[in-house]
């Protein structure tokens, strides 16, 4: 599957449906949908919230792997940001030291089997991996 | 599909998908619940960091007036989320 999404939240309907679609097409097993939706829509909202330079669509590309699923969003015309560089987040810290920030990227790391990021030409792709156990 | 409102239990009802689109609206809606607050998470089906970002902003805010927000009906993909993020720690939490 590859798509083009505009930049908004509004498109994370679409995303899903799209997903949800691709997993029975190609009989992925359904245990991973709930970590591949999160982890794209933690990656998606990522890219719309601070790649605010580019006004151009976010490419989604899902293709089933032996086991399991691969998953790239790629933005185009965008500086160099590697979400596998996100900073930790302490999440045994007490409620007031506690923020909403930074908890998406974390956790898509914490999620995600593999995950690879490379950037050239200002274009900006993260992939990941979800397998299923056995 | 997402929804939030009162049940007949007076308990917050929350269902369907709790992502980045539905935060505003979910935001909106604690915000207006000044006490002690129930959440029953029976009928949701996912949940985001915006999402958990909801929660713990109106759990903050309540927690600063002795109050509370406590989750109850809480599957387990859910439960599992709130495992990752550390959430398991920070509510009172009932499960399904």
């Amino acid at each position: 599957m590859q798509k083009k999404y505009k930049r908004s939240f509004d498109q994370i309907q679409a995303i899903v449906a799209d997903t949800e679609r691709f997993f029975a097409e190609e009989k992925i097993d359904e245990s991973l949908r709930m970590k591949v939706d999160l982890s794209v829509e933690e990656l998606f909202v990522n890219m719309v919230s601070y790649n605010t330079e580019t006004v151009k669509d976010i490419l989604i590309e899902m293709c089933r792997i032996n086991g399991g699923i691969e998953v790239s969003l790629t933005d185009y015309d965008v500086e160099r940001f590697d979400p596998t560089a996100a900073g930790e987040v302490d999440i045994d810290a007490p409620l007031a030291e506690r923020t909403p920030g930074g908890l998406g990227l974390y956790l898509v790391l914490k999620m995600a089997d593999s995950i690879h990021y490379e950037y050239h030409d200002r274009k900006s792709k993260i992939t990941f991996t979800n397998i299923a156990a056995e | 599909m997402f929804e939030i409102g009162f049940n007949d239990s007076g308990q917050v009802a929350v269902s369907g998908r709790l992502d980045a689109a539905q935060a505003t609206t979910a935001q909106e809606f604690l915000d207006a619940v000044g006490d002690q607050c129930v959440l029953d998470l029976g009928g949701l089906e996912y949940i985001s960091s915006a999402g958990l970002g909801v929660l713990l902003r109106t759990h903050k805010r309540l927690m600063a007036g002795d109050s509370a927000l406590e989750l109850v009906n809480v599957n387990k993909h859910i439960a599992d989320i709130f495992r990752y993020s550390g959430f398991d720690k920070l509510f009172i939490i009932k499960a399904a």
